[in-house]
């Protein structure tokens, strides 16, 4: 579903990343973890066909995305660190509104409650400004707009830093839920636990290069953060 | 990158774009500056109107009254001889301008009023201020000024964010990362944003309307309805040319507040600068005589002849000197017709061709002023536009030249009515006192009925047809409509470069 081969990208002599491969398939939930600097948002950023790569191909759906951006973007749903919404708007009103951006014009008042009882938002909230929501909500409502945006793949960077641990529980409880009904996710985190505990793999990334790649199933927590800390030295 | 295509069916792009648009739309409606900003254009601009209005409403009053009485007492002068009728004369007043209440143009620097006198042809005047009303106080307050000026700011105001805050708030990457072409984007933050404009100007317009119908002032003139639909064109494109203008400007802006700077510079530059920097170069371009060199040359004219030609004192004496000759008379009392007036209208009319190009000189360097201002349009499209606003208002210096030009044609038919009445009365005079000798110079003694000023018809004049008018400003809407096309290309390339922030 997403595709990075060869995936290269330079700001002048600085090289952000440097010859990435990877693969995430539908039904998967592949954690990039890495230090800030290693290439993690600019893989995301690739994808989004927010910046041009240097060279190779970043593959959404078979699609190449630098010469077809607009169409990768209807199979996308990004939740970045702090989902930013129009603050001067009801929940309701961001939903709508980005739901009808993503091409889905029709949903009813119903469907947009019933993604937000999905996303655990309470019902007393939709209809108040965003700009009184807490991080936590502004995130249940970034998750309910990728819901309703129906996205084969969602791109996740650092979505639940800053959450606290019940948020991000009831959110990788969600992660679950979409994986299992087939998306591909692809989230970059700092939060080892988590990866282990909700993605099928987990790769490192290291100065833009991808160093480690393993099965969730394969390692334990412990392994996971021995392995991380080996290669950050 | 191909974010900008992908047409998808038309009825899925409109809806997507009126989607954009009633975001935005709602989101600049619930934002604090709005009702503020909507608050004081709101009462500029319905008093521009009202008091426009009364203007026009108190103009026309005095115009007809005037003429009415200056006619009255000019066709009822008692007996009296013909061409001292002529010396009382009489005044030509102007035609208010179909919509001058909404734009008086240079009804306040241009005269309103010409006296018509025998030998003299004068200057238009305004009517001193003590007879203005507390209205006049107001000065240049009126309606198109307001949108001129105003309409741009608020434009600004209400637009510098569309896109400059979206990424400072950093909604942008969220926006963009929803696969909403570049163009929908565009269409949709200009049509929000002109629907929120629209929401201010138009229920003040209406507003207005109303107040100016509920005061009985009824607008006419030739093809009002015409003169209205081109001036709503004229003032939409240009505040279309700021909208597009001011969403480039925020789509390439660092932040909003460098937007906002940009946008309000522009804008002082435009409205403010320009006019005045225009009004500067086209004097240079085209240099105009002050008024004491105007009357100073003309007068010397009349002395000295026309551009080195013979002084019309000489002309004269050759004209009598032909005269003495075809007739084989000495003196001109001896000539079959009354020299004395035949001679004034001789000198009338050599004066016609000094006055005629003196004031034709004036006029068209006036015109070619206007239209150098016009063509420092390409810089600062409200130049076009305020000329486009004066002309269908019918208060600018077509209007002007033509008014001034048909109270010339006027005073010129009366003096020369006069003058060949009392050269008929002399002829028949001479005939019946033929036993007594001439009556010679003493023309005094020839006293003719009062009737003989009913042979003068009253002054009328048409005013510039809508024609006119638009083969005079045409260039005007051409500098406009690509001053439109080149800021929605402008916005279209920057929108179109718009990359959210990336670390």
């Amino acid at each position: 579903m997403l595709e990075a081969i060869n995936l290269r990208k330079a700001y002048g002599g600085y090289e952000a990343l440097k010859g990435l491969n990877l693969k995430v398939a539908a039904g998967e939930i592949y954690c990039l973890l890495g230090a800030n600097g290693a290439g993690k948002t600019t893989t995301i950023n690739l994808f989004l066909n927010f910046i041009d790569p240097t060279s190779g191909s970043a593959k959404v759906n078979d699609i190449e995305v630098s010469e077809n951006g607009l169409e990768t973007k209807k199979h996308l749903a990004y939740i970045p660190e702090t989902v930013m919404l129009y603050g001067g708007l009801t929940g309701l009103e961001n939903l709508d509104y980005f739901a009808k951006l993503g091409g889905h014009g029709s949903y009813s008042r119903v469907d947009y409650m019933r993604f937000f009882s999905r996303v655990g938002l309470q019902e007393a909230a939709i209809n108040k400004r965003v700009a009184t929501y807490s991080k936590g909500m502004r995130q249940k409502v970034g998750v309910a707009i990728a819901l309703a945006k129906q996205a084969k793949a969602l791109l996740l960077d650092e979505p639940t830093s800053g959450l606290d641990p019940k948020a991000s529980n009831e959110f990788s409880a969600l992660l679950k839920q979409l994986q299992g009904e087939g998306a591909a996710i692809l989230m970059a985190t700092h939060d080892l636990f988590r990866a282990k505990e909700t993605g099928t793999r987990i790769g490192i990334m290291r100065e833009g290069r991808l160093v480690r790649e393993m099965s969730t199933d394969e390692v334990s927590h412990a392994d996971v953060e021995r392995i991380y800390l080996e290669h950050m030295h | 990158m191909s974010d900008t295509t992908m047409a998808g069916a038309p009825v899925r792009r409109a809806s997507m774009i009126r989607t954009i648009a009633s975001k935005e739309l709602k989101e600049i409606v619930r934002d604090g500056r709005f009702a503020w900003t909507a608050a004081i254009m709101a009462i500029l601009l319905i008093a521009a109107l009202v008091t426009g209005a009364e203007r026009y409403a108190g103009y026309r009053l005095t115009q007809e009254a005037s003429q009415a009485a200056s006619n009255s007492q000019f066709y009822s002068q008692g007996d009296k001889n013909p061409h001292s009728g002529a010396h009382y004369g009489n005044y030509a007043f102007k035609a208010a301008g179909p919509l001058s209440l909404f734009d008086s143009g240079i009804e306040a620097y241009a005269g309103s009023f010409v006296f018509m006198e025998a030998h003299k042809q004068n200057l238009a005047l305004s009517p001193p201020a003590g007879d203005l009303s507390a209205i006049a106080r107001f000065g240049d307050l009126n309606g198109a000024m307001i949108l001129q000026v105003l309409m741009p700011l608020l434009i600004i105001f209400l637009g510098f964010s569309t896109f400059a805050g979206e990424r400072e708030r950093g909604t942008l990457r969220q926006l963009l990362s929803m696969g909403v072409s570049k163009s929908d984007l565009l269409w949709g933050k200009a049509l929000g944003v002109g629907a929120a404009v629209a929401l201010v100007i138009v229920p003040c317009i209406v507003a207005g309307a109303v107040v100016i119908a509920f005061l009985k002032v009824t607008p006419s003139g030739d093809a009002f309805g015409a003169r209205l639909a081109l001036m709503s064109l004229a003032y939409i494109g240009y505040g279309l040319i700021f909208l597009f203008l001011t969403l480039a400007v925020s789509a390439l802006a660092s932040s909003p507040r460098t937007a906002l700077i940009g946008m309000v510079g522009f804008w002082a530059f435009c409205v403010f600068l320009m006019p005045k920097a225009a009004g500067e170069i086209s004097k240079v371009v085209h240099p105009s005589p002050s008024l004491g060199e105007f009357q100073t040359d003309m007068q010397m004219s009349r002395v000295k002849g026309l551009g080195g030609g013979p002084p019309p004192r000489a002309r004269l004496e050759i004209y009598k000197q032909q005269l003495l000759k075809k007739y084989g008379v000495k003196t001109t009392a001896e000539l079959p017709i009354y020299w004395v007036s035949t001679s004034m209208q001789k000198m009338e009319e050599m004066d016609h061709e000094i006055y005629s190009y003196y004031y034709n000189s004036l006029n068209d360097a006036y015109t070619a002023q206007r239209r150098v201002q016009d063509n420092l349009g390409v810089l600062a499209p409200v130049l076009p536009l305020s000329s486009i606003s004066m002309g269908l208002s019918g208060a600018d210096l077509l209007h002007q030249n033509t008014f001034t030009a048909a109270a010339e044609k006027q005073r010129r038919l009366m003096v020369e009515t006069m003058n060949g009445y009392l050269s008929k009365m002399a002829v028949d005079f001479n005939a019946n006192q033929a036993l007594t000798g001439n009556v010679s110079m003493e023309t005094n003694v020839l006293v003719a009925s009062e009737a003989v000023f009913k042979l003068v018809p009253p002054f009328r004049y048409e005013p510039p047809s809508l024609a006119a008018v638009m083969h005079e400003y045409g260039k005007g809407f051409a500098i406009l409509a690509a001053w439109l096309v080149g800021s929605i290309a402008l916005a279209f390339f920057t929108v179109g470069r718009l990359r959210p922030q990336t670390r």
